[in-house]
């Protein structure tokens, strides 16, 4: 990952929780348009890392550096607002570039013309107006998704993404995540557990070692052109 | 292996306090005296029952017109108090506002909650005069102490995930709280709001009494002319077939908010 001005830099860095070292001596250089899959069993440390990277929990040593940017993360828990309708949990993504008054009771039209087209693009068209509670996890997983996106962030952080998808919605939804972030120059760090997954879309893999701290290997990942 | 558990190990907290309960309760039995003479109680029951029946039906024009002011005197008040209620449990959340709002907050809280409604009813024909609006002003009150305790307890136990996923995003607090708390913490408000308006409705029938307008004066004057228990009774049978009807109507909208958050309900 040898880019001249990195979104984001990791240095010699670790992370300890309960005496345990989860990894260390980690470094990494994102640059833009780049895809990192985070891969490793369970208990590796994989949403501590996003979490570390998101600004969530601080490294107990190293550093991460970047430029002034944003960073949004799709959480694995999904972290949604069940009272309300699928549209405002959207339009959750947007308010950072909102006041406070101006989204009390409506957001701009702008907004919430492109979270419609959000949740179209997700398959959750009709259902605008159902609040969150009402979804299935597979509908409430693309709808935090959406609301992601509407934050516009130049740093996606995805914390097992496809996880209550299938294969095909999954496929569709890695296909827009990297799209949409390659066409705002911006990176995607996604952990990820399918590995037919982790060849089609990422560009370099981090695997994380649950043994050894030291013992994570980032790796470019080969594409197979049929694919 | 027949172990003999010790005997004392079948008290838990829940059957050491009812035991004391009832204890406390027998206790209290050599307090409660009667008159100590001879009455004829059941004779005297059924005297006075009978007096009740058949309803006096030909006060159900003026009847209606007390309810209609009762029913104005709950919804007026009820309004205010989901109003003032709102602010004041802000300042009444643990998880929102800091210990020097906090705890003051709540001290205010247990005060008002403190005196019963006839007494603010007293209070506010005493300022305000003998009418409606002091039937508002002791309502409001009354009922503010209690909707922004259960409010405050709505927003410690909703779900604050979301709040925090709106943080992270980038949203303000204010933004946070608006589109991440209060939507998870919405229903149970409004839970809470429709038993506030079911409650005030039976209070604003008493509180007449006292001069604070409503229904309860035209019970106070039957009450104390010997011979309307017929239409005494009348009105009391109209109170029970609105606060049944509100009731039902309340049970019907809670069920459905709780069906609507536990995700099995898509209307």
């Amino acid at each position: 990952m040898n880019a001249p001005t990195p979104l984001l830099e990791v240095t010699d860095a670790g992370l300890k929780i309960e005496n345990r070292w989860l990894w260390r001596q980690l470094d990494l250089r994102l640059s833009p348009g780049c895809f990192l899959a985070v891969t490793g069993p369970s208990g590796a440390g994989k949403t501590s890392l996003l979490r570390c990277l998101a600004g969530q929990i601080p490294l107990s040593e190293g550093t991460i550096t970047g430029k002034e940017t944003s960073i949004a993360m799709i959480h694995q828990d999904l972290q949604l607002a069940d009272g309300a309708t699928s549209l405002m949990n959207a339009l959750g993504g947007c308010l950072r570039r909102h006041s406070f008054w101006s989204t009390f009771l409506s957001f701009p039209t702008k907004e919430r013309t492109e979270a419609r087209r959000l949740l179209e693009q997700f398959g959750l068209s009709g259902k605008e107006n159902q609040w969150a509670s009402t979804l299935s996890r597979g509908e409430r997983q693309r709808l935090a998704i959406c609301r992601t996106l509407l934050a516009r962030p130049h740093i996606l952080l995805a914390d097992e993404p496809v996880a209550s998808l299938d294969s095909t919605w999954g496929d569709r939804v890695l296909g827009h995540l990297k799209e949409t972030s390659q066409d705002r120059n911006g990176c995607i760090i996604c952990s990820l557990h399918d590995e037919s997954q982790v060849t089609r879309f990422a560009d370099f893999r981090l695997h994380l070692d649950e043994s050894t701290p030291e013992g994570w290997k980032l790796q470019s990942v080969r594409k197979d052109k049929t694919s | 292996m027949n172990q003999r558990v010790p005997w004392h190990s079948r008290f838990d907290l829940l059957g050491v306090t009812f035991l004391l309960f009832i204890a406390a309760a027998l206790g209290s039995l050599p307090g409660i005296e009667g008159s100590g003479r001879h009455l004829d109680h059941w004779g005297n029951l059924v005297r006075f029952a009978s007096q009740f029946f058949p309803p006096d039906w030909s006060i159900l024009d003026r009847t209606f017109v007390g309810l209609l002011e009762t029913m104005q005197i709950a919804l007026v008040s009820t309004f205010w108090a989901i109003f003032i209620s709102i602010f004041l449990s802000l300042g009444a959340s643990r998880n929102i506002s800091p210990a020097w709002i906090l705890w003051p907050t709540r001290m205010v809280l247990n005060v008002i909650r403190t005196i019963p409604s006839l007494l603010w009813a007293l209070l506010a024909v005493v300022i305000v005069g003998s009418n409606s609006l002091a039937g508002v002003i002791a309502l409001t009150l009354y009922s503010v102490g209690y909707l922004a305790k259960f409010f405050s307890e709505a927003f410690e136990s909703a779900d604050l995930q979301a709040q925090q996923a709106l943080r992270s995003l980038g949203a303000s607090p204010l933004q946070a709280f608006r589109h991440g708390l209060w939507p998870n913490a919405r229903p149970v408000i409004w839970s809470h709001c429709l038993w506030m308006l079911e409650y005030n409705f039976r209070s604003a029938s008493i509180i007449g009494y006292v001069g604070a307008g409503g229904i309860g004066l035209h019970l106070k004057l039957y009450a104390e002319s010997a011979d309307s228990w017929n239409k005494f009774s009348l009105v009391l049978l109209c109170i029970l077939v609105i606060v049944t009807t509100l009731d039902f109507i309340g049970e019907k909208i809670r069920q459905s908010l709780r069906a609507k958050l536990e995700g099995k309900s898509k209307k």
